[in-house]
């Protein structure tokens, strides 16, 4: 990257700061509510900025083990289900769908009940 | 602008004879798709608190009128359900569009409160039997008050939530591997009935006495019942409290019991996972429909962009559910 100081994930951790500390306390409580929404938002991003790529590589790793082919893809694999041409009790695939949702939570919200749950 | 809503209030609150001023109009955080406002009505000798629920204009295709919800709540209070009652109603073409006013219930409807505060932690142990009953009371109205109800087959239910998801040409394998499961399942052969749609904390008013009131109707529709149970006993609903299965708070023995007491139709509890499936897959295409109203720039709601985000709760719920032993 050639850009300089403060990162992507620093610069989002400032508004979120500013937001947070001072601005939450100065608007009535139906927008303090909504700014817990905004913060929520400026997480996913930074978390996605962070990890995006690996979870999607790691993903993709054992997409392309099950579908056996290097251009393998979600929307392919979604065709597979819906049209049957894929064993639904297969394990492997299962695992699949495990992961894939595990790493898209990992991103959108970790502290998700169940996702703490399952890594516990 | 302010004025203007408390001048078309004042309006409407005549009709229904009640005079005085109106104070302290605030919105309050509900749902996403309505406005609420509290008020109060100062006269001479009292003063009174009050609820405007209104449209938006900007709701789901899921959703009836608010104004058809007004009709709703004067059938079931006539059943036992506790709802709060009607003062007034308003069709779209009225100064105050398509809206009501209703009494308000003191307590608490926001879940995480609901679920933290000491004050709840007594009624909380009997909510999940309250529930039951009151969802049974729901299910018992006659369905022919409510003509202006879609009415639909669990199966019809599945394949327009099914095209709902494939319309916004974002494929998810484990949507896909739901629906084919879904369509596998014993879902109960039951009469129709009054659905409420949407039954849970956040839509239920709590006091220290436990259940006091239902709210928030605009999910209702005419089908199979047990997608009540079901829907309150999905993850989403569980506040974070995932060990608690009914809402956060109860078991689901105490929800059946409580349903069981009232209805004629005992429901066992192995039917309810396909439904606890059914209503977490429902919840992902909701938070599809609210994220795409943001996307195709109907609205430009930051509240809706990021529900976009929480589909994969749903799909790592279901997968739990399925794979993962998850209850």
């Amino acid at each position: 990257m050639i850009f300089d100081k403060p990162s992507s994930v620093e610069l989002l951790q400032a508004v979120n700061f500013f937001l947070n500390e001072k601005i939450k306390t100065e608007v009535p409580p139906h927008l303090a509510f909504k700014l817990r929404i905004v913060e929520n938002v400026l997480n996913i991003v930074s978390r996605e900025i962070e990890l995006g790529s690996q979870l999607s590589q790691d993903l993709m790793t054992d997409l392309k083990k099950l579908m056996e082919s290097d251009a393998a893809n979600l929307q392919d694999l979604s065709l597979l289900i819906k049209e049957g041409k894929i064993d639904i009790e297969d394990q492997e695939l299962k695992n699949v769908l495990i992961k894939l949702s595990k790493n898209k939570i990992a991103v959108d919200n970790p502290n998700y009940s169940t996702f703490k749950k399952l890594v516990e | 602008m302010n004025k203007n809503l408390e001048n078309v209030l004042a309006d409407k609150l005549a009709e229904a004879s009640i005079h005085g001023t109106i104070q302290n109009l605030q919105p309050l955080t509900g749902g996403a798709s309505k406005e609420i406002w509290k008020f109060e009505v100062k006269s001479d000798s009292r003063s009174e608190k009050f609820i405007l629920r209104k449209g938006s204009g900007i709701e789901g295709p899921m959703a009836i009128k608010t104004s058809d919800e007004a009709k709703i709540q004067k059938t079931v209070i006539s059943l036992g359900a506790p709802v709060p009652e009607i003062i007034s109603v308003s069709s779209v073409e009225e100064p105050l569009g398509d809206a009501y006013i209703m009494k308000f219930v003191e307590g608490e409807s926001i879940a995480r409160k609901v679920l933290r505060d000491k004050e709840y932690k007594e009624a909380l142990k009997g909510l999940a039997f309250q529930c039951g009953e009151s969802i049974a009371k729901i299910h018992q109205a006659d369905i022919n008050n409510f003509s202006f109800l879609p009415k639909k087959t669990v199966s019809e239910q599945l394949t327009d939530l099914y095209q709902t998801y494939v319309s916004f040409d974002q494929p998810s394998p484990v949507f896909e591997y739901t629906h084919l499961w879904l369509k596998k399942q014993n879902f109960g052969e039951l009469s129709d009935a009054l659905v409420h749609g949407d039954f849970r904390l956040g839509n239920i008013i709590v006091d220290e006495n436990g259940l006091q009131s239902i709210i928030d109707w605009e999910l209702a529709h005419i089908g199979n019942p047990l997608q009540d149970l079901g829907w309150i006993c999905g993850n989403s609903w569980r506040f974070g409290n995932t060990d608690k299965v009914v809402g956060g708070f109860g078991d689901l023995e105490d929800l059946l019991e409580g349903y069981n007491s009232v209805s004629e139709y005992k429901v066992d509890k192995e039917i309810v996972k396909a439904w606890q499936v059914f209503g977490t897959f429902r919840w992902g295409v909701i938070c599809l429909i609210q994220a795409s109203a943001h996307l195709s720039g109907s609205v430009n709601s930051v509240e809706k962009a990021a529900i976009g985000r929480r589909v994969s709760e749903t799909e790592l719920d279901i997968v739990d559910l399925l794979f993962l032993g998850g209850s």
